[in-house]
């Protein structure tokens, strides 16, 4: 392909960035990352396209270049076009280092062996120098950012390559205390010698000579593959996580090793250098230098975390969300070593401020509380990685962080997760001073977020809202009756006033300990069975009773349910009231329930409501507790479908949802049986496993025949022959059909099940009928007249019907018997058959040969003359 | 500290979509390290599509809550921050930060350099604050001084090019993306001197500072036994300083008149290079006494080249500028109101406007209104069912004045009146709108004089005052009304 226009190109990438994995698996993909290098060359394009594609391969250079090997081709290409441009301002050259830098990275090119990381590296490395290139290269008003952009290129190399630059340390230093730009140098020193100080305690190279070591960026080049090799090509995280980092082996051999005092002294300065001029970096800079820094120093013999005490105050005094997040780091990297009691006093207040201050936006509110509750102390107690108020965060300090009505959920639900924390501390220590008690406090509020959760009407959000904050309190003062009982009472009210909520309170009841849950489920069973079973909400109170009833309180439960039963018309509720059942079933309720079952047998609307009532009434009139429960219990291999599925408008529950399964079923065709007005096919089913409740349903290709109705079958045992099934055919066409089979049953452990049975074919035979039997004697005249009625509008036809061994006499008495109208024989039948809807076909089988007979035929419908000659070609090899 | 993906969404209700992702950047070598530190627990960045349908889910405007779904309602996912888990192709992405702001959707994902299954605390991912800051810069560059939708496009269209400059890896260099649009411009200089990373050029023209002070009251007041009214100042300095020289150094003092409230909860700009440990530890947690630190609070600096907040604080001053109750009942079809105001004699009576507004929650449009008011006149705005008191620069000698009447709603209509979950039967409030100029309620002002500046030439230096109000209500006393935790302290 020829260059392309720049209209392409925006078309090309707009359709690219749309869908990436669209755009790839299409034609284009292929010439992408090509027709992009090429074009960068292309000097018909400005250069503002072609900044927009070296932005695509930014972002996706692994799409565009899936291998090292299109990598380092790519790279190479990006380089040869950075070297080419003309000695001009471009504001192609940043992209352009940033692309060959990203497409090396990130193809997995970079190594000692890749040509183009030997040409990046140097040309890096002398941009970050601002040594002179030489011819023009660098055009002057260029070189200051091109020098920051180079620093930032080999952060992001030795990121991906931890040690890459542990031989350049003095060089970098050296360059910092020049007039090298501040920022990007400091960033990139203090990241390669992080790096260094991991893996060079591996190693065993000496620190001291790499810091001072100044290395001519021309010569042989200072790449410390070794060191690269060292570290296994293990990615260093450059802010540990710091609970993990603990157990961290790479942290561990960081202490291993001492250094001398010389190393010492001359770390301490490279560090002392790096945060003197920390405060021309950027607030975000900064918090990277002293997260780089303080884990890199952490652990380090003879290093004592004081340089990094001149920064605190000025950090402190900022609103800066990472000034403040780098210092809670330095605070758990050094604990006591760096911040005295009176320090994490006046640190805490700050967090304790930031959490609250009015100026700060609220997500910056959340992120502080969160700190807060996880904040480093110097001695922790309690779990570690656990959510806790910390010891001098007293009821005092919090005052401005507890809850009210007016916050937004997830401030709500932060803040009441401090207050549930001074609850629980609350009731361990009594002590009251002048406060209002939290406890109280949290009563009110609990009680306002259920009277808004009641509102009708009210979105969906405020009832979620509700649930959530009874659950945080559940979970967190579980142990308290004080703040349970309440609870429970508040809760039960909120059911009263909006059973819909009922979705909400079976989840709750799944998430609680077993403390709330039991007696919750004693309240709303009360709540639920002492209405009249004819409730607007009665499909919500069966839900809820399904998940709460159990073997306490039968009468009333089955009072109930009776109650309800009149009520339950529709589909769905009758499921709702066979669920409750179902569990009580589970429960193992007897007596009270075999006459509820029975009742259902007989009364429910619903066929598979009956079929399931009395499937239960069987299981629980015959098994013993024990099986009933397993006959009952979720099927182990789908464990997965209790009550996540449950669509709380359909009602269906785990063992109602209709589930896929293999043809337990096999239906073949049984003898063709002609009487009445329609065709009617006998089908015999047969078992493989017990099944209960089978509708199958058939479907007519072609539209053939009108709509199928289904097929029930009560119950269906192998080796138990079945009675034949009969199926009514109406068709629409006399033709042969294909029936798609589908079955709908209940397995013996009480899943519903749908499956695909194997096709059945109806046959044009399968619809033959006989015309009404003529009076004795009439039979030809009958036949003359159906024969003459055929013509004009139909069609008369000869067909050779070859005989078999049992002649014509055992083909007719075969196969046409019922149709026949005169028969003469062994010589002479004349045939009528009935084609439904409204066709006729007639036969006149005459003077048969030894092998065949010659068949006279006509027909009303031109259309079945093609059927009838195969029929009659294929009845001397049907059997 | 890196991002693995940024993305601006618009919040667009009602459309099938219910929004558009309107710039996205990806960073794939962050993405590599991801794969290699998050191990098994990796989950790759989705394409923008599933991306946008997930996080619109996760925060709830899908507008589909008809139904209880697991995945959102249930009562164990529980979200305490802005970081949130997405569903994404049946894994979930986490941690992505999000938030919604003038219908815009701010969203980044930090790299978190660990596997995530245990999830490590929000707190040890240096990533999620560097995150939030880059949101945050964002979302200032998009909305500082922009007016209209012309102005959104032109700055998001501006935004792959500043990324590049300020966050060309992943990794921030710069959350103020104006700097790095001035960078550009200001490429030609250089610099033999130290330059902070956070100025990227060096102001040419007559020196001047311009510091102004803004107080924000908020209030809630309730005339009843057993809660207290609560109050607070919240003050803004803001500073412009154009002065010559790569590092000029300035100091200014906010000073209290003898009688004025102690400023406390002082945050300052990072551009403040040291702090009176009197101003880092006066704090509005402590129980107020009369040793508290009165000023001069001094702040030195070297200024950015833009206007700047310097500081913000909050004071707790005696008494609120305006007191008031406001009675409501339900008299059978018709409500009956009262509302007295009264400003304090300490408070300076000229004010740029002063409205008191009376909104009716969950009720029909206003169809019959009988009042009376002993000052300023009253606005009815019957579809809106509020009420908007108009009292305008002065309040009368007395000081006090009020307003009563009774009001009949009609039919309430679900489209044009909003559900409203605190504003139930009775429970009502009055909201206060005003605007002092040239006063400050704690007394704060910066003293022209003592203003040092350490640069080349004389500068001019103008100083700004005013007092608006914020979140000033006056809920009906004659009603349940929400109260913090700070008014039962009595």
């Amino acid at each position: 392909m020829g260059p392309l226009s720049r209209d392409v190109w925006a078309q090309r990438l707009g359709a690219f960035r749309a869908s990436p994995s669209a755009f790839m698996a299409g034609p284009e993909a292929e010439d992408l990352g090509r027709d992009l290098l090429g074009d960068l060359r292309n000097e018909k394009l400005s250069e503002q396209t072609k900044v927009s594609l070296l932005a695509l391969s930014l972002e996706y250079p692994a799409q565009l270049w899936p291998d090292a090997t299109a990598a380092e081709v790519a790279a190479t290409s990006l380089l040869d076009t950075l070297v080419l441009l003309p000695p001009r301002p471009s504001a192609l050259r940043r992209p352009l280092l940033l692309a060959a830098t990203t497409a090396l990275a990130v193809g997995g090119a970079l190594g000692p062996t890749s040509g183009a990381s030997c040409r990046l590296l140097p040309l890096l490395l002398g941009l970050a120098a601002g040594s002179d290139l030489g011819r023009g290269f660098v055009p002057a008003s260029e070189q200051r950012p091109l020098q920051a952009t180079a620093c930032e290129c080999l952060r992001e190399l030795e990121s991906c390559k931890p040690g890459l630059l542990g031989g350049s340390l003095g060089l970098l230093r050296g360059l910092l205390g020049q007039e090298g730009p501040v920022q990007p140098l400091s960033l990139l020193l203090s990241l390669a010698l992080r790096n260094t100080l991991v893996l060079q305690s591996r190693a065993g190279a000496g620190l001291g000579a790499l810091l001072t070591a100044r290395v001519s960026p021309t010569a042989g080049g200072p790449w410390d593959w070794a060191l690269v090799e060292e570290g296994d090509g293990r990615l260093q995280p450059q802010a540990p996580s710091w609970p993990a980092a603990e157990e961290g082996d790479g942290e561990r051999s960081l202490t291993a090793r001492g250094h001398s005092p010389e190393e010492v002294r001359e770390l301490r300065a490279a560090v002392a250098q790096l945060l003197d001029t920390s405060y021309l970096l950027t607030p975000v800079a900064q918090a990277q230098l002293l997260w780089l820094l303080g884990w890199a120093l952490r652990g380090l013999q003879g290093q004592p975390p004081a340089l990094f005490k001149p920064q605190l105050v000025r950090l402190l005094g900022t609103a800066q969300l990472t000034l403040l997040h780098a210092v809670l780091a330095l605070k758990a990297a050094f604990g006591e070593a760096l911040f005295t009691a009176q320090d994490e006093t006046l640190l805490l207040r700050r967090i304790t401020l930031a959490a609250q201050h009015p100026a700060l936006p609220p997500s910056t509110h959340l992120f502080y509380l969160h700190c807060l509750l996880s904040f480093p102390e110097n001695c922790p107690l309690g779990p570690e990685g656990e959510e806790a108020a910390p010891l001098l965060l007293g009821p005092q300090l919090c005052r401005g962080l507890l809850p009210n009505l007016l916050h937004e959920p997830t401030a709500l639900l932060a803040r009441l997760h401090l207050l549930c924390l001074l609850c629980a501390e609350d009731e361990e220590e009594e002590e009251k001073g002048q406060l209002p008690s939290p406890g109280h406090y949290l009563e009110e509020l609990l009680a306002g977020l259920w009277q808004r959760a009641a509102l009708e009407g009210g979105p969906r959000a405020l009832a979620t809202l509700c649930f959530q904050a009874s659950y945080l309190v559940a979970r967190c003062l579980a142990g308290q009756p004080t703040v349970l009982t309440p609870l429970i009472h508040g809760l039960a009210q909120l059911y009263r006033a909006r059973p819909m909520l009922a979705p909400h309170f079976v989840d709750l009841l799944d998430q609680v300990d077993p403390e709330l849950r039991e007696p919750l489920k004693v309240v709303l069973r009360q709540e639920v069975v002492s209405r009249p079973g004819r409730d607007e909400a009665l499909c919500w109170h069966l839900q809820m009773l399904a998940r709460v009833a159990d073997g306490d309180a039968q009468s009333a439960t089955l009072n109930f349910l009776r109650a309800a039963a009149a009520h339950c018309t529709s589909w769905d509720l009758q499921q709702g009231l066979l669920q409750v059942c179902r569990a009580l079933l589970r429960a193992g309720v007897g007596g009270g329930l075999v006459d509820l079952l029975q009742v259902l047998a007989r009364q429910l609307e619903d066929p598979d409501g009956r079929d399931h009532a009395r499937l239960y009434y069987i299981l629980l009139a015959h098994l013993a507790g024990p099986k009933l429960g397993v006959a009952l219990g979720p099927s182990l291999a789908t464990p997965a479908l209790a009550s996540s599925l449950v669509a709380e408008n359909q009602g269906f529950v785990a063992a109602l949802m209709v589930q896929e399964a293999p043809a337990l079923i096999r239906l073949s065709m049984g003898s063709h049986e002609v009487k009445g007005p329609l065709p009617v096919l006998q089908l015999l089913p047969e078992a493989l496993e017990p099944i209960y409740s089978l509708e199958l349903r058939f479907r007519v290709e072609g539209q053939l025949y009108a709509p199928l109705g289904a097929v029930h079958v009560p119950c269906l045992c192998p080796g138990r022959s079945a009675r034949p099934l009969l199926l009514p055919l109406q068709p629409r066409r006399p033709a042969p059909a294909r029936l798609d089979v589908h079955a709908l049953y209940t397995t013996s452990t009480g899943l519903t099940c749908h499956a695909h049975l194997p096709p059945l074919f109806v046959n044009f035979a399968d619809l033959f009928l006989p015309f009404p039997q003529p009076p004795e004697g009439a039979g030809l005249v009958f036949f003359e007249e159906l024969w003459d009625s055929c013509l004009p509008e139909g069609a008369e036809s000869r067909v050779w019907c070859p005989l078999g061994p049992q002649g014509l006499e055992g083909l007719v008495s075969r196969h046409l018997e019922p149709f026949v109208v005169v028969a003469q024989p062994p010589t002479s039948y004349y045939v009528a058959i009935h084609l439904p809807p409204d066709s006729k076909l007639l036969l006149r089988l005459e003077a048969a040969l030894a092998d065949g007979v010659p068949v006279a035929l006509r027909t009303d419908d031109w259309a079945v003359l093609p059927l009838v000659g195969d029929y009659l070609r294929g009845l001397a090899a049907a059997v | 500290m890196a991002q693995r993906a940024v993305w601006l969404i618009s919040h667009e209700p009602g459309t099938p979509l219910r929004g558009t992702v309107r710039f996205s950047r990806r960073y794939p070598t962050v993405e590599k390290r991801a794969r290699v530190f998050n191990g098994a627990s990796y989950v790759p960045i989705p394409e923008d599509g599933p991306f946008l349908k997930a996080l619109l889910f996760e925060l709830r405007l899908l507008d589909d809550d008809k139904d209880f779904v697991e995945s959102r309602d249930s009562c164990s996912r529980i979200n305490k921050t802005s970081v949130y888990g997405l569903l994404v192709g049946g894994e979930e992405l986490w941690p992505v930060v999000a938030f919604l702001k003038n219908d815009m959707i701010y969203a980044c994902v930090p790299l978190v350099e660990q596997t995530l299954s245990p999830r490590p605390p929000l707190i040890s991912v240096s990533g999620v604050s560097q995150g939030f800051e880059l949101l945050f810069g964002i979302q200032d560059f998009l909305y500082s001084g922009q007016k209209n939708d012309n102005e959104l496009n032109t700055k998001l269209s501006q935004l792959p090019d500043l990324l590049l400059q300020a966050c060309p890896f992943g990794t921030v260099l710069d959350t103020n993306l104006q700097n790095s649009l001035d960078n550009t411009n200001f490429a030609s200089v250089t610099q033999p001197q130290k330059q902070p990373a956070w100025k990227p050029g060096t102001y040419k023209g007559k020196p001047q500072v311009s510091i102004s002070i803004t107080e924000k009251v908020k209030s809630m007041q309730y005339d009843k036994q057993g809660i207290a009214d609560t109050w607070q100042v919240v003050g803004t300095v803001t500073c412009k300083c154009d002065l010559e020289g790569i590092m000029p150094n300035v100091t200014i003092s906010l000073s209290l008149p003898t009688n004025g409230s102690p400023l406390q909860d002082i945050l300052v700009h990072p551009c403040v290079t040291s702090l009176d440990s009197a101003i880092l530890t006066s704090s509005s947690i402590d129980a107020m006494d009369d040793s508290a630190f009165s000023g001069p609070y001094k702040f030195p600096f070297t200024p950015p080249l833009e206007s700047f907040n310097l500081c913000y604080y909050t004071s707790q001053v005696p008494v609120p500028p305006i007191l008031g109750f406001y009675q409501m009942k339900e008299e059978e079809v018709q409500l009956r109101i009262t509302v007295n105001l009264k400003l304090h004699e300490s408070v300076k009576n000229n004010f740029e406007f002063c409205e008191a507004h009376i909104p009716f929650f969950n009720r029909g449009p206003i169809t019959h209104l009988e009042y009376k008011t002993s000052f300023g006149q009253l606005e009815v705005f019957r579809e809106k069912s509020l009420l908007i008191w108009i009292i305008g620069q002065k309040f009368p000698k007395s000081m006090e004045i009020s307003l009563s009447g009774t009001i009949t709603f009609g039919a309430k209509s679900h489209e044009k009146q909003p559900f409203d979950p605190i504003c139930i039967g009775e429970t009502a409030y009055l909201k206060l709108h005003f605007r002092i100029l040239d006063y400050t309620l704690t007394g704060c002002y910066a003293d022209q004089h003592s203003v040092q500046v350490f640069a080349s030439g004389k500068p001019k230096i103008s100083a700004y005052r005013k007092l608006i109000s914020s979140d000033y209500y006056i809920w009906n006393s004659k009603a349940p009304a929400p109260v913090t935790y700070g008014s039962l302290l009595l």
